[in-house]
């Protein structure tokens, strides 16, 4: 194994520093940095390409820091099965590169696709709007492997899209952060990428109009397979983007016209060059900081999801936000005007979701709003089943300690 | 826990009445019979007791009572499991769910349900389809068996390819946990923080708690459906077609394949004029219309291109139904044909679909029995129906160590033992094939978190069942024991 290196500033957590830095370049050396934090028992954080490090709370001390870059290799890809298996260090565009040849695509589009990494797809939970019709990583997932807090290497799942064999050890690691073991591989289920594509955009609308058309394009029977509302200062412009074969794809964007129409919502199709842009634009409203926050809401209640947004970004002058209206999830950022400001609004914003039974995290915060708020809200009622689930797999509770919900 | 004696049998018995009323406590050894074993009959244990609650209050005394009196406790939804998930084991308490059968509400706006766990899969369709809406997740005993059932054991159907199976459409479940305690897991707004509960909840086999409430998720029902039934001269064409629509960009619905056997099964049971000593494809494609018609076209052209002598398009919806009843009779079908059988269920990676069944027909060959092959070909997940005659000595070992041999064929090519029955009594002892021992140790961390009594189902799953905090091998104290600071419990 190669040497641990001594951790630098550049290293650290939400400004905690880890004394060592594991740069392991495969399962093995994994294995054994995860067995050499066992055995002086480090308190460990896992980092892959960073995009989601402000996820959560800030850990409460961190010897050590194992990073995911230098494993980063395709394992195994079987086209005809549509199926992957890669290290949990490669990166999102990195993979993406490596099956266009064979026409396919791991169907997820999150923020920072040139920096994320499978593994934290999977943990920090990435998705973009290409969600509404091919789930997210926890649906494309069929298959992991990850490093106890023991150094005991476990897998769960397999290579083929079907399969109940065992508990869902995959999914459970869906959204766990790294605190439950070290992701040091993961299997995708792919598809193919689309013959043909078509966005249609609907500028001005009210959020109630945005519900409404949603509804109606549902009513019609249309099947979007990525739907996106960007913040337009109080109104929404509407993103709607159909795949598939050729017909399939122009028939449904005349039916969406139509139905547009009748709800007197103006639009029209996009050219490819504005609606790359269009899209961009949704992922840039994800990628703005230093403060970032998601939100959640069944996805009947978007004018209460949408008034939170509106209620954040009153903190965040010129700020970002997006909302995926067929998911219930949206996406808020920007500078704050003031510390207290955005803390204030951002628990307004919380409480007003969770009246509706949804809920707002925090993705990103600079420290002096952290200190005046929690990344994760109310403890959930769940919470001492969480703690145990969390002791049996990590019971000296040293892996990313105090970043997760509750203190976990 | 040892079975119980009868005095106490008796007491348990009274104190159940006094929680669910007299009528829904059996305990007469001829009542008894029918709660012996789910759908896989070969295996029979008798219950102490089968207790039927009709709330989410009333299960949480029942698993209080049960705990108490020392009695594991067996989840029970319609009991058609196929792997034996629900067999009881000896000295313990049948729970069924089968009284708690109410929609509890629909949310069409947010594409919703809330039910309890002994509604029928189907009545969850029969309940909004009117509106336009249904239920995704389809196993071919959808008429009869529970969403309970289907949650604990993560149950697919036909068309789980393109819309997933049931842990992709749970959204919440209320859970009573082993001390009686009811924790409401997930919710209709997604990704909630904290750890993914529902993730090892479904298919968890009703080994970490009794689900009493799910809310599932609905779809809206595709504008259209177009059905091809493909006949090929054999399964080395058909396995080679559905390789190439899929190729082709092409996600249907559903593509079920039926071998010569399969097929001459279930003409004898539907009267359905199909050829024999052939294979056959039957596909669905769904969605919006024009995209439908495409697809449905483009997959035509590709089973002609494989081979296929003909390809039949039904020409109203009642010749579709009558295809696809072929299909979903098929299992029941085989018992016109041969006495006794066995429903394997194993999954392997689809492009091996053509030399897996050329492998499964050598096994049978040298086992000098026949199987029978229907199967959901779009993932690749095997049903192979051996066939055999339990009045030949004999015959009955052959069939079942032709069926071990079918599951790690299914493991060798780099498949599952399992896509959808479960693993259950039946296949836990194929578990230790499939996964390493720490994968298995870690499923059981899981289990512990949960249920660290072993009170829910205990048996199912594990090769070799283990108590909490016990280590395989040679006993070694943790560091943290030896610290002091915990103790194995």
């Amino acid at each position: 194994m190669s040497a641990p290196r001594p951790g630098s500033g550049a290293d650290g957590i939400l400004g905690v520093e880890p004394r060592l830095v594991f740069e392991p370049a495969g399962e093995a050396e994994a294995r054994e940095a995860m067995q050499a934090c066992a055995r002086d028992r480090l308190r460990v954080a896992f980092v892959g390409g960073g995009t989601d490090l402000g996820l959560g709370n800030p850990p409460s001390g961190l010897d050590a820091v194992i990073r995911t870059g230098r494993m980063a290799r395709v394992l195994e890809h079987a086209p005809h099965d549509q199926i992957v298996r890669v290290e949990a260090g490669i990166t999102l565009s990195a993979l993406q590169a490596a099956l266009l040849p064979h026409r396919q695509r791991l169907a997820l589009d999150p923020p920072f696709p040139a920096r994320a990494t499978a593994g934290g797809l999977l943990c920090a939970n990435g998705f973009g709007p290409l969600r509404t019709a091919r789930g997210s990583a926890r649906d494309l997932v069929i298959g992991a492997t990850f490093i106890r807090a023991d150094g005991v290497l476990a897998h769960g799942g397999g290579k083929v899209v079907k399969n109940v064999a065992g508990f869902d050890l995959p999914r459970l690691l869906f959204g766990s952060l790294g605190t439950l073991g070290l992701v040091t591989s993961v299997n995708f289920r792919l598809h193919p990428l689309p013959e043909e594509e078509a966005t249609l955009a609907f500028p001005g609308l009210s959020p109630a109009a945005v519900r409404g058309l949603v509804g109606d394009m549902r009513q019609a029977q249309l099947e979007p397979a990525a739907v996106a509302a960007i913040w337009a200062g109080g109104s929404l412009d509407l993103l709607v983007r159909f795949e598939g074969f050729g017909p399939g794809v122009s028939g449904q964007v005349e039916r969406l016209l139509a139905v547009a129409g009748k709800a007197r919502a103006s639009g029209g199709r996009l050219a490819p060059p504005q609606a790359a842009a269009a899209w961009a634009r949704q992922q840039t409203a994800r990628e703005v900081g230093p403060f970032r926050a998601r939100l959640a809401i069944p996805p009947a209640s978007l004018e209460v999801g949408t008034r939170a947004l509106g209620t954040l970004l009153a903190a965040l002058p010129g700020g970002a936000a997006v909302w995926y209206p067929t998911l219930g999830l949206g996406f808020a950022g920007g500078a704050p005007s003031g510390a207290e400001a955005v803390a204030t609004a951002a628990g307004d914003a919380r409480g007003a979701l969770a009246t509706s039974g949804g809920w707002l995290a925090v993705n990103d915060a600079p420290p002096e709003v952290r200190a005046r708020l929690d990344a994760w809200g109310p403890a959930p009622a769940t919470l001492a089943l969480q703690r145990r689930l969390k002791a049996q797999l990590d019971p000296e509770g040293r892996l990313a300690p105090g970043r997760f919900v509750g203190g976990i | 826990m040892g079975p119980l004696t009868e005095a106490a049998r008796g007491a348990l018995a009274a104190r159940m009445a006094d929680v669910v009323g007299r009528a829904h406590v059996v305990s007469e050894p001829s009542e008894l019979l029918v709660y012996e074993c789910d759908g896989l009959t070969h295996g029979r244990t008798r219950p102490a007791l089968v207790v039927l609650p009709g709330s989410t209050a009333e299960v949480a005394e029942v698993v209080k009572a049960a705990r108490a009196a020392g009695a594991p406790i067996v989840p029970r939804g319609a009991g058609t499991g196929l792997s034996g998930g629900a067999r009881p084991v000896p000295g313990c308490v049948v729970v069924s769910l089968a009284r708690m059968t109410r929609i509890l509400g629909v949310d069409l706006e947010n594409g919703t349900v809330r039910v309890e766990p002994g509604v029928i899969n189907l009545d969850v369709t029969r309940a909004v389809a009117g509106a336009g809406w249904y239920y995704a997740p389809d196993p071919s005993s959808q008429g009869v068996c529970t969403i309970g059932g289907n949650v604990a054991e993560n149950s697919g159907g036909a068309h789980c390819l393109k819309y997933g199976f049931t842990t992709n459409h749970v959204l919440a479940a209320r859970l009573v946990l082993d001390d009686g305690l009811v924790l409401d897991v997930g919710g209709t707004a997604a990704d909630a923080p904290g750890y993914d509960l529902l993730a090892p909840l479904v298919g968890s086999e009703g080994m970490l708690g009794i689900v009493t409430e799910v809310t599932l998720r609905l779809l809206r029902k595709p504008e259209t459906t177009r059905t091809f039934l493909a006949i090929f001269p054999s399964s080395d064409e058909a396995g080679d077609a559905v390789s190439q629509i899929i190729a082709a960009g092409i996600l249907p619905a559903a593509i079920e394949m039926m071998d010569s056997l399969a097929i001459q099964a279930a003409k004898a049971a539907t009267g359905l004029d199909w050829p024999e000593d052939c294979a056959l494809l039957l596909m669905d494609a769904d969605g919006p219309a024009p995209e439908v018609e495409h697809v449905h076209r483009r997959a035509s052209e590709i089973a002609r291109a494989c081979g296929a002598r003909a390809v039949q398009v039904p020409r109203d919806e009642a010749e579709r139904q009558l295809m696809w009843k072929g299909r979903k009779s098929a299992f029941a079908a085989v018992g016109r044909i041969s006495p006794n059988y066995l429903v394997e269920d194993g999954v392997i990676p689809r492009s091996e679909i053509a030399s897996v069944l050329r492998e499964i027909g050598r096994l049978a060959a040298e086992a000098g029995l026949r199987v029978a092959n229907v199967f959901h070909a779009g993932d690749g997940n095997l049903h192979p129906l051996v066939l055999y005659d339990a009045r030949n000595p004999g015959e009955e070992e052959r069939a079942a160590h032709l069926g071990g041999d079918i599951l790690r064929l299914c493991i060798r090519v780099g498949g599952s033992i399992t896509g959808e029955h479960g693993v259950g009594a039946e296949k836990a002892a194929y578990m230790a094939e499939q996964f390493t021992p720490e994968d298995l140790d870690t499923m059981m961390k899981v289990r512990c978190a949960f249920d660290g009594g072993a009170l829910f189902n205990p048996g199912k799953v594990f090769p070799t069942p283990r108590l909490c905090g016990e280590k395989p091998g040679p006993y070694e104290p943790h560091p943290v024991e030896r610290a002091g600071l915990a103790e194995r419990w």
